[in-house]
């Protein structure tokens, strides 16, 4: 019985190291989604775009002949099943690549990542803590930070107005509090007032107290974080009715399409900042690729919305990162993809962003729209900001 | 003191609190006939509003009309309810039920995303946009009608249950069960219309609120702060149920005025809950609820 | 075969494990326990400490609902409240993770037994929505009080450790959760048969006739709430001190939900219910995903329809499950227990 056992051990050691080096010559991506729950919106078009990106790779000849393997996994936006799946899917796939569903998961398996699992990794999330390559050189984002967001709005402020009366409208969580703080900090260095900070529950019904005292302190523009759509339409909407004449901004999550069509005649009053062209944007050479692959794959679907060119964004870059690995000696191994992603540099991505330069595991870039009520979509008002 | 902030302040948290009475409303319908406190009313709120939203630009019908198919919906749903959920559970211990409930919720929250899927929506102009202005106060046009919803309903059901003979049928049963079935009241369809008239109330909330918010499959979540209001007025009052939700609406805007400032934000909501214990502390069951006199 | 019953003192009747047979399956089933670690894989082990943290959560939470009777919807407060003392014990005083775990259970059993005031007045229904105050007012707590909890950033726990050796690996911290649950399980079992258990049997039952036969109402409501918070505590510090983080999103109302659906699912009044409760509610979510992203294997460009399906099917076991067995998982088991006790003969 024993004899058997050392065999059997033996025969898995021997075997051990040598099907992990064949795991590693496959290109393998593992992403856990938020499918369900409150981000399910953003969880299946961020889903569509990593398969889209992979798909057209692979048609393309995939890297240097390698197809890429793509897999995902439902995280329900609960870090307890996000980080299950994240270790389900690891054990499975051995994969080189992975990505995340939240800030919450990714804030949980950061020091894992970084000592354990040695894989690239991003998520869906813009926190500062993923793009901090001295603490975690695996954890990047396709992306500004929200605080990077933040000043790029801020920036846009001091050119219209220099000190101006600012306020933040945020939710009481932690996507909605994660950048106050900087964001106090540059509205000092920047010469702006910020004279109200307002709370309110993500979807709160009566926020008449926030925009009554935003009118009283004589707030001129109003930054919301932490919200999708809701309640940030029906505050924009009361301020006309108790007369509160302030502009409206917001970060990425904010600025799609689903809250025009909530606006209506109000769209004017919303600016918004976004890293990523938009999907009616046709004039833009990736738009148009990602527009044709959409209605030839996807006939039913007519729209694509920010998360899906986030998540395009990343994907990209995920392959660039393969490829540029694979003429390293060692093959796909997470500290290569790594060296690969400092390399980037003005990598071209046909306009759906600026040509992209790592800087800090961030791409620090945005671009301010305002909406559009007659034509229900977001005019570019101003030019792409860097912020390096 | 700012009075104008006050006073505007006041009578915002009175049209809310209407919102908030409305599904309390719902809530105490159901408790008061069949003592099952219903957590699956949030998930009822949002497929009225989803049903109102199809009705309204699928089929494109005038707003009347799709109202009166969503409280026709809502009343079926009552109906298929009551065999399924609690015929079976007649007996047991009342937390089965409300995990039950509960479950419900979760079956329902699926079939809503598959049936439409996860993307926030707006919810098409029903009400005129224009605040409605008294003169000292200011009430945007989505609270305002809320408000009178919240009333009218409240008021439709206070007659009901005080003056038609279904009424006095459901009181009797909510009462001593026994005793109304040896007066000929069918329990089973009490119960059924006590889940039908609670799902009324709902799909009307989860319309207001839809048409203040937008809708999506998750904005049931507001439920949970009615529960507060629920307990403020006494499970089983229909008048306590609007009255607390008048209270609570204020309260929390007092609050959000008063004390967010000092704590950094977020007292707004949590304003109720601290109330709530200390009502409870004063009168145990609720301000209007029925007292339990309990004899050895 | 036992088909009577044949015990000859009081001290025979209460025995937790009544037969050699069932003695010599536990053994059995520890020696598993003991082995499963170095068979698992990662994942797997994530899984089963969670169930662990699980397990001690729900026992709690029935000694509170399941065997006094007071419906609590706060339990994730007191999880909360248990995980981020241990935290800041760890992080801001010191303390060993060994001591800061009953530390913890001492801080969170505190909360709870002031939650518990409200108890000697208030009943049913309505301490169930009292207890869900508690619920929003924790959560606020822990998001507020930043010079405490530092906010929504939360707090990074170094990992376990005894002397050199650091438990920074599911199958390290595996041992850890097992003891715990072992422990808990154990004392909960115990006190069930003791007096505080038939005092909280009867206060669930008769209260008014528990006070006249000389129960003290307050005092044993008061310490099942704080006991249970106490379970709730330990659970809370394992789990932030096996995660590395704790922050207040970890603690939101559907996890009380999920305490709620293991107790009733499993069965109240019965630990081996919140055992199986514990279990069932963490698996089956993990099973349904599974079966879900291998779907697409079998029917392609379903998986989309199959996610929120999860849901419904979810929904649908508590449901069913709750119809035709009220009682929950534990009088499942109890049933088949019986039927093999008298098979071939049992009808």
């Amino acid at each position: 019985m024993k004899k058997i056992g050392f065999f059997v051990l033996g025969f898995i050691l021997f075997l051990g190291p040598f099907s992990i080096a064949m795991a590693q010559q496959t290109p393998t991506i593992c992403a856990i989604h938020p499918f369900t729950g409150r981000f399910a919106f953003a969880g299946i078009e961020g889903s569509a775009a990593m398969q889209d990106v992979v798909d057209m790779a692979n048609e393309a000849g995939g890297i240097n002949g390698k197809k890429i393997q793509y897999y995902w996994a439902d995280g329900e936006y609960k870090d307890d099943v996000g980080i299950a799946a994240f270790k389900r899917l690891y054990a499975q796939y051995n994969p080189q690549i992975m990505f995340g569903q939240s800030t919450g998961m990714t804030k949980a398996l950061g020091p894992e990542i970084k000592t354990r699992y040695k894989v690239l990794y991003s998520a869906y999330t813009m926190t500062s803590e993923a793009a901090n390559p001295k603490e975690n050189p695996y954890l990047f984002l396709a992306a500004p930070t929200y605080a990077e967001q933040f000043a790029v709005l801020l920036k846009y402020i001091v050119k219209e107005k220099p000190g101006a009366n600012v306020a933040f409208f945020y939710s009481d969580t932690e996507f909605g509090r994660e950048p106050i703080a900087a964001g106090r900090e540059m509205c000092k260095k920047m010469g702006l007032k910020l004279v109200a900070e307002e709370v309110s529950q993500v979807g709160g019904v009566d926020i008449t107290t926030q925009v009554l005292d935003m009118k009283a302190k004589k707030v001129d523009y109003c930054i919301f974080q932490g919200y999708v759509s809701n309640p940030i339409a029906a505050v924009i909407k009361q301020s006309k009715d108790y007369g509160l004449n302030a502009k409206f901004m917001g970060t990425f999550w904010s600025t799609e399409l689903q809250l025009l069509k909530e606006l209506g005649p109000l769209a004017e009053e919303y600016t918004g900042v976004t890293a990523y062209s938009f999907y009616f944007q046709e004039d833009v050479p990736m738009i148009k690729k990602i527009r044709e692959w959409t209605q030839k794959k996807y006939p039913k679907v007519e729209y694509r919305s920010q998360s899906y060119m986030e998540n395009f964004a990343t994907t990209l870059l995920y392959v660039e990162c393969f490829k540029r690995a694979d003429k390293m000696k060692g093959g796909f191994t997470g500290d290569n993809l790594v060296k690969a992603l400092q390399s980037i540099k003005n990598f071209d991505v046909g306009g759906l962003m600026p040509p992209i330069t790592i800087k800090d595991n961030s791409i620090p870039v945005g671009r301010v729209y305002r909406g559009n009520s007659k034509t229900v979509k977001f005019d570019p008002i101003s030019d792409w900001i860097r912020l390096d | 003191m700012d009075f104008s902030i006050l006073i505007q302040v006041i009578v915002a948290g009175l049209a809310t609190g209407g919102v908030y009475g409305l599904i309390a409303l719902g809530f105490v319908l159901i408790y008061k006939a069949t003592s099952v406190l219903n957590l699956a009313m949030g998930e009822f709120m949002t497929l009225g509003a989803f049903i109102c939203f199809t009705a309204l630009t699928i089929v494109h019908v005038p707003f009347w009309i799709a109202f009166a198919i969503t409280v026709i919906f809502a009343i079926l749903l009552g109906i298929a309810i009551e065999p399924l959920i609690l015929r079976p559970l007649i007996g047991e211990p009342i937390i089965s039920v409300i995990m039950v409930t509960i479950g419900l919720g979760a079956i329902l929250r699926g079939l809503m995303y598959m049936i439409w899927n996860p993307t926030y929506r707006a919810f098409p102009q029903i009400f005129p946009p224009k605040p409605f202005n008294l003169g000292f106060a200011v009430v945007p046009s989505g609270l305002f009608w809320g408000f009178v919803f919240a009333v009218i309903t409240t008021v439709l059901f206070i007659f009901i249950f005080k003056f038609s003979r279904t009424g006095v049928a459901m009181r009797a049963t909510a009462n001593d069960q026994q005793a109304a079935l040896s007066m000929g009241v069918s329990v089973k369809k009490v119960f059924a219309l006590s889940w039908s008239f609670g799902a009324i109330a709902a799909v009307i909330g989860g319309i207001v609120i839809g048409n203040i918010s937008g809708i999506n499959i998750y904005m049931g979540d507001v439920g949970l702060a009615v529960l507060s209001v629920i307990i403020l007025g006494g499970l089983d009052s229909i008048g306590g149920a609007i009255l607390g939700g008048f209270i609570v609406g204020i309260l929390q805007n007092l609050a959000g005025l008063y004390i967010d400032p000092l704590v950094g934000g977020g007292a707004k909501d949590v304003a109720p809950f601290f109330i709530v214990l200390i009502i409870l502390m004063i009168r145990p069951y609720g301000l209007f609820g029925k007292v339990i006199i309990e004899r050895v | 075969m036992r088909c009577g019953d044949y015990k000859e003192n009081y001290i025979k009747d209460e025995e937790i494990f009544q037969s050699r047979f069932v003695k010599f399956w536990l053994a059995l089933f520890f020696i598993f326990l003991i082995v499963f670690p170095f068979i698992a894989n990662a994942h797997m082990l994530y899984v089963s400490n969670i169930i662990g943290f699980a397990v001690i959560g729900a026992v709690g939470l029935n000694l509170l609902t399941g065997f006094t009777g007071q419906i609590s919807l706060g339990h994730a407060a007191f999880v909360g409240v248990g995980a981020y003392a241990s935290a800041i014990l760890i992080t801001r005083l010191g303390i060993s993770f060994w001591l800061s775990i009953p530390l913890a259970g001492l801080v969170s059993a505190l909360a709870g037994m002031i939650i518990g005031i409200p108890s000697l007045r208030v009943k049913g229904l309505y301490l169930c929505i009292a207890t869900l105050a508690a619920q929003f007012i924790f959560g606020f707590i822990f998001v507020h009080w930043e010079s405490m909890t530092k906010g929504i950033t939360g707090i990074h726990i170094p990992p376990p450790q005894i002397g050199g050796f650091q438990f920074s690996t599911e199958k390290d911290f595996y041992w850890i959760t097992l003891v715990f649950v072992v422990l808990g399980v154990g004392y909960a079992r115990n006190l069930v048969r003791s007096k505080m258990g038939r005092a909280f049997v009867a206060i669930r039952d008769r209260d008014l006739a528990a006070e006249i036969i000389g129960i003290n109402l307050f005092r044993y409501k008061l310490s099942a709430f704080a006991i249970s918070s106490f379970y709730a505590g330990v659970s809370g510090a394992l789990w932030v001190s096996f995660l590395k983080v704790v922050t207040p999103d970890h603690f939101p109302f559907t996890l009380c939900i999920q305490y709620l659906a293991m107790v009733i699912v499993g069965g109240l009044g019965s630990v081996i219910g919140s055992i199986f409760g514990a279990i069932f509610m963490t698996l089956i979510p993990e099973v349904l995903n599974v079966m879900a992203e291998n779907a697409k294997n079998y029917m392609p460009g379903m998986e989309h329809l199959l996610i929120p399906f999860k849901d419904v099917v979810f929904g649908f076991l508590i449901v069913s499950f709750l119809i035709f067995e009220p009682r929950g998982l534990a009088e499942i088991w109890n049933r088949i227990k019986k039927f093999f006790t008298l098979w071939p003969f049992s009808y």
